[in-house]
């Protein structure tokens, strides 16, 4: 299944279906509203209609033909055969790679270590067998401090923001600057303002504010801003939209879809919220029972046939 | 059989856990010499580890001083030997209680303090965020409260000291009726008879002076290894914070037994 392909599937593959397939799934969604008050039952799982809010939710932002990874580039990540057990496995022979330029959403239930995915990027965990490679370094042969110097080319958004409660909103997004490089105060701060503005956020208005006096919408955000900073190649969200309310949660996806497409950063996103995955991620990456049962695109996931899949989607 | 593997398990996890304290030790004494240097944090960490402790460590050692001397008195009105008072205090307080009584106030405050803050880091993900932005936690969070700690805990003591000698004088001179000149001429024959390093430094200024080095690297180091170790959320900042304190203060009273033992051997008077 991983990296099904399937030439005689005819779901959503042209752009001309696009904007048919959105009115289908409006029709198809107010039909669902209509009923709702008097069939409750509706909510259990209907393949059909998840299907048809999610082409919606993937034709809402790109068309099925607008791939931006570069293939014919090396990976930027690359996971072959990874396995990693704790007091039990967790991973048991991941293998997937991410292209210059796209967004990979790693998704799949609650504790099926998503995270550690992440973490295994970064060199924060090391893999028990398989191979990480980042920006072609086999990460798990460095020594310690070479890790360090390839995670500065890597900006990491966490669940819970972590900024650093110390600090101020300027000093955390200046912190990887003052840290790495050798640029003067001026222009510290105008990179600072700039990547303020790029996640929407208003310089002037919190830059000197502590992080503990900001929502948790705009702590992301400022999180977001803070990976930023150093200009990284690769930038990995874990559960970006946990937590959020649905417009915030919206902000965020969007911010995300704009650092794609106006900066093209390589992106792997963890996150469980379906939605968000498809708006997104170029491909995505399912995970159950420590493996990838799926890896490919948006369309395919939603075309496949296979029950754990609908399960999962139905689910949402 | 269960039961031996929870043995086997716990065992295994002390071992683990004090391998990590002493490649934390390692690693937190190597980067005091490596680059970059974060000397803002130094200040930051003796402002917070020898400042802000100042309150608490002159009032222990001023009580202290006072109840020494109160002590003694009772004691040695026996013999007619009350004039000595000054002797007994000062030698008690530089070998032994102003080291001991500041190591202890100081894990109390400060050690809780550090563990309570790099368990929060740990468990918010700001330690796994230095990682990522390329910065080592133990070059940034724990080589700056080790230097400051090894440098303030002395001073503290010294200040500690001071603090007793004085409350002692304040026992001797309203409670003994004692002239102030004859508790401070009492006071300094002590220090001169315990005998001198290299002809100037007295003896017992080594003894009060070694410990406090000592005991502030105990204290920051254990508060950072708990701190770093931090699992479990806010629960877990209590636990690492209690084990701070209960490890930091045995650490303390079981080193200076030893120390004690070393510096006597070492300069006998």
């Amino acid at each position: 299944m991983m990296g099904a392909d399937d030439p005689n599937d005819t779901t959503v593959k042209e752009p001309d279906n696009a904007p048919a397939a959105a009115a289908d799934a409006s029709d198809e969604e107010r039909r669902a509203t209509d009923r709702r008050g008097d069939d409750r039952a509706a909510d259990v799982v209907h393949p059909e209609r998840v299907r048809a809010a999610i082409r919606k939710e993937i034709t809402a932002d790109r068309d099925a033909d607008d791939d931006p990874r570069n293939t014919d580039a090396q990976p930027v990540i690359e996971l072959r055969d990874v396995s990693l057990a704790f007091d039990r496995p967790i991973l048991t022979g991941v293998s997937f790679e991410v292209y210059p330029g796209e967004t990979v959403a790693i998704v799949g239930e609650s504790g099926t270590g998503k995270s550690t995915i992440v973490k295994l990027i970064l060199r924060l965990l090391v893999a028990d067998s398989g191979e990480v490679r980042v920006l072609g370094n086999d990460i798990e042969k460095l020594t310690y401090e070479q890790a360090l110097e390839i995670r500065q080319h890597m900006g990491m958004v966490f669940q819970g923001s972590a900024l650093f409660d110390s600090l101020t909103v300027f000093e955390n997004i200046a912190y990887p600057l003052r840290e790495h490089t050798n640029l003067d105060e001026d222009a510290i701060e105008e990179r600072v303002r700039e990547k303020l503005r790029i996640v929407d956020l208003d310089p002037d208005q919190v830059m000197e504010v502590a992080p503990s006096e900001l929502s948790g919408g705009m702590q992301k955000r400022v999180g977001v801003a803070r990976g930023l900073a150093a200009n990284p190649k690769i930038m990995l969200y874990d559960e970006p939209t946990s937590g959020l309310d649905p417009l915030t949660t919206g902000t965020i996806t969007n911010l995300i879809l704009k650092l794609q497409r106006d900066l093209n950063v390589t992106s792997v996103v963890v996150t469980h919220d379906i939605r968000s995955a498809f708006r997104m991620a170029t491909r995505i990456a399912l995970l159950h029972d420590q493996r990838i049962v799926f890896f490919g695109s948006p369309e395919d996931m939603t075309a496949s046939d296979d029950p754990y899949i609908q399960t999962f989607l139905g689910g949402y | 059989m269960a039961l031996l593997q929870r043995i086997n398990a716990a065992a295994r996890d002390k071992v683990f856990s004090l391998q990590e304290a002493f490649v934390l030790a390692w690693n937190a004494f190597r980067f005091i010499f490596a680059r970059p240097f974060y000397g803002q944090d130094v200040i930051q960490q003796m402002d917070a580890i020898g400042v802000q402790s100042l309150g608490i460590v002159v009032l222990t050692g001023f009580f202290t001083g006072m109840v020494l001397a109160l002590q003694s008195a009772v004691q040695m009105q026996r013999f007619g030997a009350t004039a000595y008072v000054g002797s007994l205090v000062s030698a008690s307080m530089i070998r032994e209680l102003g080291p001991v009584l500041a190591g202890l106030m100081v894990a109390g405050r400060v050690g809780s303090g550090i563990a309570a803050q790099i368990g929060s880091m740990r468990v918010t993900e700001q330690i796994d965020a230095l990682n990522v932005m390329g910065t080592d936690p133990i070059k940034k969070l724990v080589t700056p409260r080790l230097i400051a700690a090894l440098l303030m805990l002395p001073a503290l003591t010294v200040i500690n000291d001071v603090a007793g000698i004085f409350g002692g004088n304040v026992i001797a001179k309203y409670y003994l009726q004692l002239p102030t000149s004859l508790y401070w001429a009492t006071v300094w024959d002590q220090i001169s008879t315990g005998g001198f390093v290299l002809h100037f430094i007295p003896n017992d200024f080594v003894h009060g002076l070694v410990k406090p080095f000592i005991f502030g690297g105990i204290i920051s180091l254990t508060a950072c290894h708990f701190g770093l170790r931090t699992t479990g959320g806010t629960e877990g900042v209590g636990v690492a914070t209690t084990r701070t304190v209960v490890t930091a203060s045995i650490l303390i009273l079981v080193t200076d037994y030893f120390i004690t033992q070393a510096l006597l051997a070492l300069l006998p008077a």
